[in-house]
């Protein structure tokens, strides 16, 4: 323990007062000094050890194994889908539109991309309209009204060999990304 | 009386009731002397008499009972959640009337050179705690008891359907006391509204005895000698929490739309919105060249704006119409105060750009997730 | 006559030996000193000092909105309680566990109590902030209590928050799905907030969904069973636990630093 050497406070008795006196201020100035430079040491090893700790703690929240359900499901056949239309069907069960327009399929995520609500499709305005907070949404998913700061998510869509489409919503593509234009957020039909 | 309706749907209108309660405010709270001023020559410290809450009180209750009439207003009101909310306005009104109604009295004291009605002589004046307080106590205990269980036997809390994760019900609100930042989401991104302004206000509450320094009056109501303080804070409580609680609660109807009191929740009321930013106001209304590539570029009159409005404005405050608050206060807490006024201001002026030129955002870089 | 009895009746048991080792002293507090003695000799009632300010017993300028406040948390604690025996926090059951507490259950009115009295203890505190700063009382040697009064208020706020998602209905759901991504937006700490991106390493970003404030505070990617027990949790125990030590802390600052406001 570095505290031993705090018991030198003691001036020792000098034997030849002349010689010895200033040579003992110093090294007991040296002891105290190099006391403290332990003590610090003991301070910074302490709060490190238990901030580290804390942190360590705040991992906890953290856990390795989510149980969360599927993201991926199977969305029927690309002419089940017709051309200018919102389709709506998945919406409860998965949380996805699967808009067809002349350029191919795409999926577009539910969730507001303000405070996450979910819009829904007014038809006759054609537009997705959050109730939350009043954010408006085009077809595409684009934003032009209220607070939503950014476009509608869109989701990996694909064909599978038996030539179902595959909507996987563990990828997203973020207009505001230019991921729009990645070939698999659009299945060109 | 279809008219009166009209009138009061037309009164709630944020553009209109925002605007004048703001122009209206400040005459009744003054916080200098020209206020104070018209405040005395207008009437206003009429307010605070015993004649005017009786008044106010009845009009209130005569308003109440008259809208119940009303389909509209009947659904929103007695709706269980909103319960709490017309007894707030109710408290909040009683007890704003009753600090200030004390406040005069004792203002009107001091004038006269009298102590405050809550001065004593230590340690003459002084009662015991048994029995004095506790009586006090237990009565109160008891009332609230009661009438806690009155309301619980006659209200039953309320159940909707079960939760539905992809069906949001329309409109959504958030509870009651936080439907003040639910106000405020509508025109801020939600890092500032849900996490910087919330912080900000804690934080700003905090500071405030720090930043107050003027050592008098603790201890019993006054106003005039703390008319500043007391109306910043009666600003920011009144009017930027009540008020827009109110607003949430009453005004805000389906796909968060504005309805009078009195107006049908149409849930395909048109509000064509297209809200835009700075960045396109500039290059694409004004210069017509189209959005530059480069965020910089394109945002750069936003952060210009910005950076004038937090790094510029306090100095220039300082000198200017400030100058003796600056000397009072010091660098440090005049620093923090104007920081926190300013940014609390923030709130009313993106009301205002937003209902006058559809502003959406100054700085908008979605791509990192920034909008200001 | 009969009064006389019964006074006499109260004298006896007041004298009693049972009585005595109850009460400190003993007896029916007559004289000044005794009643003084009654709160200093009591573990509840020496939250008070022994004498006070005359205004401070007089409801106008009290409001007794403090008291109120404490008042009502102690009914929420044992009201919360009281529901925790019936309430499962899983989706499958939560939401019917809280139907049958209002019909399968006898003085099914705990959960009004309940909700209610939180609707209630919120402007109670409010008012009690509001009269705290109309008396100029946040003023020195008080600012520190103002804080953790300040402090008080928004675990008052967190804990009905945390309260509004348990009967998981839609409007639980909703309430509490826009408030969590209010924490996705922190700045730095939430994976759609300003500055998250700088927090990577090349095409590796720290904070995800799955890694962000909004899960720390829901426990999952998407709103499911893991909000509802963390929720569950920080309302029935972890924000009490909290609240209760700040809530120590003020009732001791304000007798420390004198008691209730006064003229100077």
């Amino acid at each position: 323990m570095p505290d031993g050497k705090s018991t030198v406070s003691k001036p020792p008795v000098p034997k030849s007062p002349a010689a010895l006196g200033k040579t003992t201020k110093d090294s007991e100035d040296i002891n105290r000094r190099s006391f403290f430079s332990w003590l610090s040491f003991g301070w910074i090893g302490f709060v490190a050890a238990t901030g580290g700790f804390f942190t360590m703690m705040l991992r906890f929240f953290f856990p390795n194994v989510l149980f969360e359900p599927v993201q991926t499901f199977l969305a029927g056949y690309p002419d089940d889908y017709i051309i200018g239309e919102v389709d709506t069907k998945w919406k409860d069960k998965y949380g996805v539109w699967i808009i067809r327009n002349d350029q191919g399929i795409y999926a577009l995520s539910t969730v507001c991309t303000h405070l996450g609500c979910t819009p829904n499709w007014l038809a006759s305005a054609k537009k997705f309209k959050c109730p939350c907070h009043g954010s408006g949404f085009k077809s595409t998913g684009i934003n032009f009204e209220g607070p939503a700061p950014r476009p509608l998510e869109r989701y990996r869509i694909v064909l599978a060999d038996d030539g179902q489409i595959i909507v996987d919503k563990t990828k997203k593509f973020q207009q505001e990304k230019g991921q729009w234009e990645d070939p698999e957020a659009l299945l060109k039909v | 009386m279809g008219s009166f309706k009209e009138i009061v749907n037309t009164i709630s209108n944020p553009t209109i009731l925002f605007t004048s309660v703001v122009i209206i405010f400040p005459f009744v709270f003054p916080p200098s002397d020209w206020f104070e001023k018209w405040h005395r020559k207008l009437g206003l410290h009429h307010l605070w008499s015993k004649k005017a809450i009786i008044i106010a009180m009845i009009g209130m209750i005569a308003f109440f009972i008259y809208g119940l009439g009303d389909y509209n207003f009947q659904k929103i009101v007695l709706k269980p959640d909103n319960v709490p909310i017309s007894g707030l306005i109710f408290l909040v009104v009683f007890f704003t009337w009753l600090s200030m109604y004390q406040a005069y009295k004792n203002d009107e004291r001091l004038e006269a050179g009298q102590k405050p009605d809550e001065f004593y002589e230590a340690p003459n004046d002084k009662v015991l705690v048994w029995p004095d307080l506790v009586y006090v106590e237990l009565i109160s205990l008891i009332i609230m008891s009661a009438f806690l269980l009155v309301w619980s036997i006659g209200l039953p809390a309320p159940i909707e359907e079960p939760a539905n994760p992809t069906e949001s019900p329309n409109p959504a609100k958030a509870p009651w006391y936080f439907l003040g930042l639910q106000e405020m989401l509508v025109y801020f991104d939600p890092w500032m509204a849900g996490v910087v302004l919330p912080s900000l206000i804690i934080v700003g509450l905090m500071a405030m005895p720090f930043i107050d320094r003027n050592p008098e009056n603790s201890g019993f109501y006054s106003f005039k000698r703390r008319r500043l303080a007391i109306s910043l804070f009666m600003f920011g409580w009144l009017v930027l929490w009540v008020m827009l609680i109110i607003v949430g609660t009453v005004l805000r109807g389906p796909n968060w739309n504005f309805f009078g009191p009195f107006e049908y929740w149409d849930i395909h009321k048109l509000e064509a919105l297209t809200n835009i930013n700075l960045s396109e106001i500039v290059y694409i209304k004004w210069l017509n060249t189209g959005l530059p590539e480069s965020i910089l570029i394109r945002e750069i009159w936003g952060i210009l704006i910005i950076m004038g409005y937090f790094l510029i404005l306090p100095p220039l405050l300082a000198k200017t119409a400030l100058k003796d608050m600056y000397g009072r206060l010091g660098v440090v807490r005049y620093s923090v105060f104007i920081v926190l006024i300013i940014t609390a201001l923030t709130l009313p002026i993106k009301m205002y750009l937003r209902w006058i030129i559809n502003l959406k955002y100054i700085i908008s870089i979605p791509e990192y997730f920034f909008n200001f | 006559m009969s009064e006389e009895k019964q006074k006499s009746l109260l004298e006896k048991a007041a004298e009693s030996q049972i009585w005595k080792s109850i009460f400190r002293g003993g007896g029916v507090p007559r004289n000044r000193r005794q009643r003084m003695m009654s709160v200093l000799n009591s573990v509840f009632l020496h939250l008070h000092p022994v004498r006070l300010p005359k205004h401070a017993v007089k409801l106008k300028f009290t409001w007794c909105m403090g008291g109120l406040s404490f008042f009502i948390f102690l009914i929420l604690t044992i009201s919360g309680i009281l529901l925790m025996f019936y309430y499962r926090p899983t989706i499958e059951y939560a939401y019917t566990d809280i139907i049958d507490l209002a019909e399968q259950v006898p003085f099914g009115i705990m959960r009004e109590l309940h909700r209610w009295g939180a609707h209630a203890m919120v402007i109670t505190v409010w008012l009690h902030m509001f009269r705290v700063f109309m008396t100029g009382s946040y003023k020195p040697p008080r600012e520190f209590n103002w804080a953790v009064g300040v402090i008080l208020l928004l675990l008052t706020l967190l804990l009905s928050f945390t309260g509004y998602l348990l009967p998981w209905d839609q409007l639980a759901i909703w309430a509490i799905t826009v408030g969590s991504n209010m924490a996705r937006a922190t700045p730095f700490l939430g994976s759609e907030g300003p500055g998250a991106s700088l927090l990577a390493i090349g095409d590796i970003n720290f904070i995800t969904m799955g890694s962000d404030a909004r899960f720390a505070l829901i426990g999952g990617r998407f709103m499911g069973e893991a909000a509802l027990l963390r929720f569950y949790v920080l309302h029935c125990i972890g924000l009490p636990f909290i609240i209760m030590i700040f809530m120590a802390v003020h009732f001791w600052r304000v007798r420390k630093d004198g008691g209730i406001s006064t003229p100077v």
